[in-house]
């Protein structure tokens, strides 16, 4: 799926970012928690986008990667005392290279036995984290330290100010995996996911391909994950379930999976919908469900899909009126 | 799209509202103390819990028309989703939107860590209407974090010495591989050992879904013990009753344990195989006091089944607080004075006498071992011994007192 000129994805994309400072601007303080929820949600989500939209690779196991930044900022940022801009780079380092060994076998092989090694070494990461005393176990860790952003006036410990910082991130995030999709890369990308065997046969190295989308995705991941430990200054094994992966998966699914920007806007739905309805009632999760289950029999694209298909319906009516 | 401005816009009226609200409660002479419960009502395995100590602090506190010191208290629930981060960011809502005086919550260790953090930074009293984990009333200890349910070491630091003393020369050991499973375990071990008693298996099956104790109960039957002491809640607690009948090892030895393995909530679903189990905990409903039986009564009378020791930890919370804000004379602004009323009320609850020990701000109590037994055709309760006062060492926390 190609995407579309890049003047009207840019202007959607700055649509998406006004509507969330609106957001930001009217809300009180418990919306601010959720623009930052959405931001997060939003990068991961781009992360897995780049695998199952582009690549055609389904993962099952994103939520470790996630985790795996989380853990690893509180590790050197806190029980090694690095400074936070160090200890978050040397995270996300950690989320590729452990994309890097998990990738060198998952990209050898295809389907259903790709989605289980990617959730089999999710739960075993998950399990180790559980079991660990070093990080607190299934307690979790709490002290995790922040950027000190001072230096430009904003302190990421009030959570406004953190919320349009994690913003701002999912947005450069978002430009930089614009660019990576558009790029030769990103079509060879979508050609092995088209045709691996053709894309085999014209000379491409396609497991090179796959893992190199595997290991930016883990690292994108590991961003989001360090973006999360920052935002409640707490790490827990609660951040790399694999029900977690599920619900990013899905978030792909119905933003339209290939779409960042649709899948950053089923990341928004997400978090607003659970929010709703979880203070409607405490079946939720069933409301929720339903919701989705309709979405996606409705736009079989994702929301990505339904917005050009109606995009498409709109010019078509604008060149009949022209015409006549 | 217009999903999003539309959110945007209830956003503006909802903020609107609130701002509205906070003027109109300026202008009244006694705003209510507010009471912030952050728990997991909606997800995970404790959505029961969190169920029955909201129910029962209503109890509680319905029985002063929910009012103290001229003050009405006012509850707040807020949905933890079972996911720490949620836990945190609704506990700053109900602290920096709603204003809320403290909170309570919640059930899950992670979720702990994630509000213990902010409850001590931000200064705003915290109680922990149930968690375990020793460290929090001890290294960890924080001045604004206090507990009234109990600490593992607390349930079982005197059941060895009992259990040594009962005959049971010769134990098992039995929990999960993970940090409550340790802390009871090593809890109990250390005074058994000291009694005379020797562990003569000691097992940690993988913390979560276990579809079978098989293995774990062979090992335990060759070991040859004279009880085994575990440490189970939930369906995985059901599963090992079940099975330790099953496999015929009530014949050959005691199964004991810390008393959630045969909780209220647990029984219906583990029927008569539940009988002739021995527990020790801080509360069983056979707890012989008027403020139990007036409890039960009316739990009983409304829910229509038996209230559990989650329950009986809810109401208690709700008695405290509110001796405690009689105590402070309906005062909430100063929170230090909120959390010295704390410390200085004594009450007579559920679990007998209660109060809050300012040296670690975890619980006194008294704790109980019992026995299920059959009783006409239903497993009911009875309490073999009462230890008094059961108060937990400093264990590293300096908040002196």
């Amino acid at each position: 799926m190609t995407p579309p000129a890049s003047h009207s994805r840019h202007a959607v994309a700055l649509l998406l970012a006004v509507l969330a400072v609106g957001y930001w601007l009217a809300s009180g303080y418990y919306g601010k928690e959720l623009v930052a929820e959405t931001a997060i949600t939003a990068i991961l989500a781009m992360s897995l986008s780049l695998l199952v939209g582009q690549a055609g690779l389904v993962s099952l196991g994103h939520a470790a990667y996630f985790g795996i930044g989380a853990y690893a900022l509180a590790g050197f940022g806190q029980k090694l005392g690095w400074p936070p801009a160090l200890a978050m780079a040397a995270a996300v380092a950690v989320g590729a290279l452990l994309a890097l060994v998990v990738g060198w076998v998952a990209v050898r092989l295809a389907g259903v036995f790709f989605i289980m090694i990617t959730l089999a070494v999710g739960e075993m990461i998950h399990a180790w984290f559980l079991k660990d005393r070093s990080f607190g176990g299934v307690g979790g860790m709490s002290g995790v330290p922040r950027l000190d952003l001072s230096g430009i006036g904003v302190d990421l410990a009030d959570p406004a100010q953190f919320a349009l910082f994690a913003l701002a991130v999912a947005l450069l995030v978002y430009l930089l995996l614009d660019r990576l999709v558009l790029s030769p890369f990103g079509q060879t990308l979508r050609a092995i996911h088209q045709n691996e065997e053709r894309a085999r046969a014209l000379g491409c190295p396609v497991g090179r391909y796959k893992l190199a989308a595997f290991v930016v995705a883990g690292a994108v991941a590991a961003l989001a994950g360090t973006l999360a430990a920052q935002r409640s200054a707490f790490v827990s094994p609660e951040l790399m379930t694999w029900t977690l992966s599920g619900e990013i998966l899905i978030v792909v699914i119905v933003g339209g999976s290939g779409s960042l920007l649709g899948v950053s806007a089923a990341a928004a739905l997400w978090i607003g919908l659970r929010h709703q309805l979880s203070t409607m009632t405490d079946h939720w999760m069933l409301a929720m469900g339903v919701i989705f289950v309709v979405l996606v029999l409705v736009a079989g694209d994702g929301i990505d899909g339904a917005l050009r298909g109606l995009w498409r319906r709109i010019a078509a009516r604008r060149a009949a009126r022209r015409a006549a | 799209m217009h999903k999003m401005r539309r959110a945007a816009v209830r956003a503006a009226i909802v903020g609107a509202a609130i701002l509205g609200a906070g003027v109109a409660g300026t202008a009244q002479a006694q705003a209510p103390v507010k009471i912030g419960l952050v728990l997991p009502y909606s997800a995970g395995p404790f959505v029961a819990i969190a169920n029955e100590i909201t129910d029962s602090m209503a109890l509680a506190l319905e029985e002063s028309g929910y009012m103290a010191a001229g003050r009405k208290i006012e509850i707040l629930r807020e949905d933890t989703t079972h996911k720490p981060d949620v836990a945190q960011a609704k506990a700053k809502k109900l602290v920096f939107e709603d204003k809320v005086d403290m909170l309570v919550g919640p059930v899950a260790s992670a979720e702990l860590t994630a509000l213990f953090d902010f409850a001590h930074q931000a200064k705003v009293p915290l109680i922990i209407p149930n968690a375990g984990d020793n460290e929090v009333t001890g290294e960890k200890c924080s001045p604004w974090v206090l507990r009234t349910s109990f600490s593992n070491d607390q349930i079982v630091r005197d059941m060895g010495r009992w259990m040594a003393g009962k005959g049971f020369k010769k134990v098992a050991l039995l929990a999960f591989d993970y940090k409550a499973g340790h802390q009871l375990m090593g809890g109990f071990k250390k005074p058994f050992t000291e009694a005379g008693g020797t562990i003569v298996t000691e097992q940690y099956p993988p913390f979560g879904r276990l579809s079978d104790f098989g293995p774990w109960l062979g090992k335990i039957r060759d070991a040859k013990p004279d009880a085994v002491f575990t440490f189970f809640a939930g369906p995985p607690a059901t599963l090992l009753v079940q099975q330790f009948k099953e496999f015929g090892l009530d014949r050959e030895m005691k199964l004991a344990g810390a008393g959630w393995l045969v909780s209220p909530l647990s029984l219906p679903s583990q029927g008569k195989a539940a009988a002739g189990v021995i527990g020790v905990l801080n509360y069983v409903p056979a707890i012989d006091n008027p403020v139990n039986k007036s409890y039960q009564e009316r739990f009983q009378a409304k829910f229509k089944r038996t209230g559990s020791e989650f329950g009986a930890q809810g109401y208690d919370t709700g008695k405290l607080i509110h001796a405690a804000l009689t105590q402070a004379g309906g005062k909430t602004d100063d929170k230090a004075a909120l959390v010295k009323a704390m410390h200085a009320v004594r009450i007579e609850g559920t679990r007998g006498p209660l109060r809050i020990d300012p040296r670690t701000n975890n619980v006194v109590q008294d704790i109980y071992v019992f026995e299920t037994e059959l009783q006409g055709d239903k497993v009911g309760y009875k309490v073999l011994d009462r230890i008094r006062d059961v108060q937990d060492p400093p264990n590293g926390c300096k908040l002196g007192g």
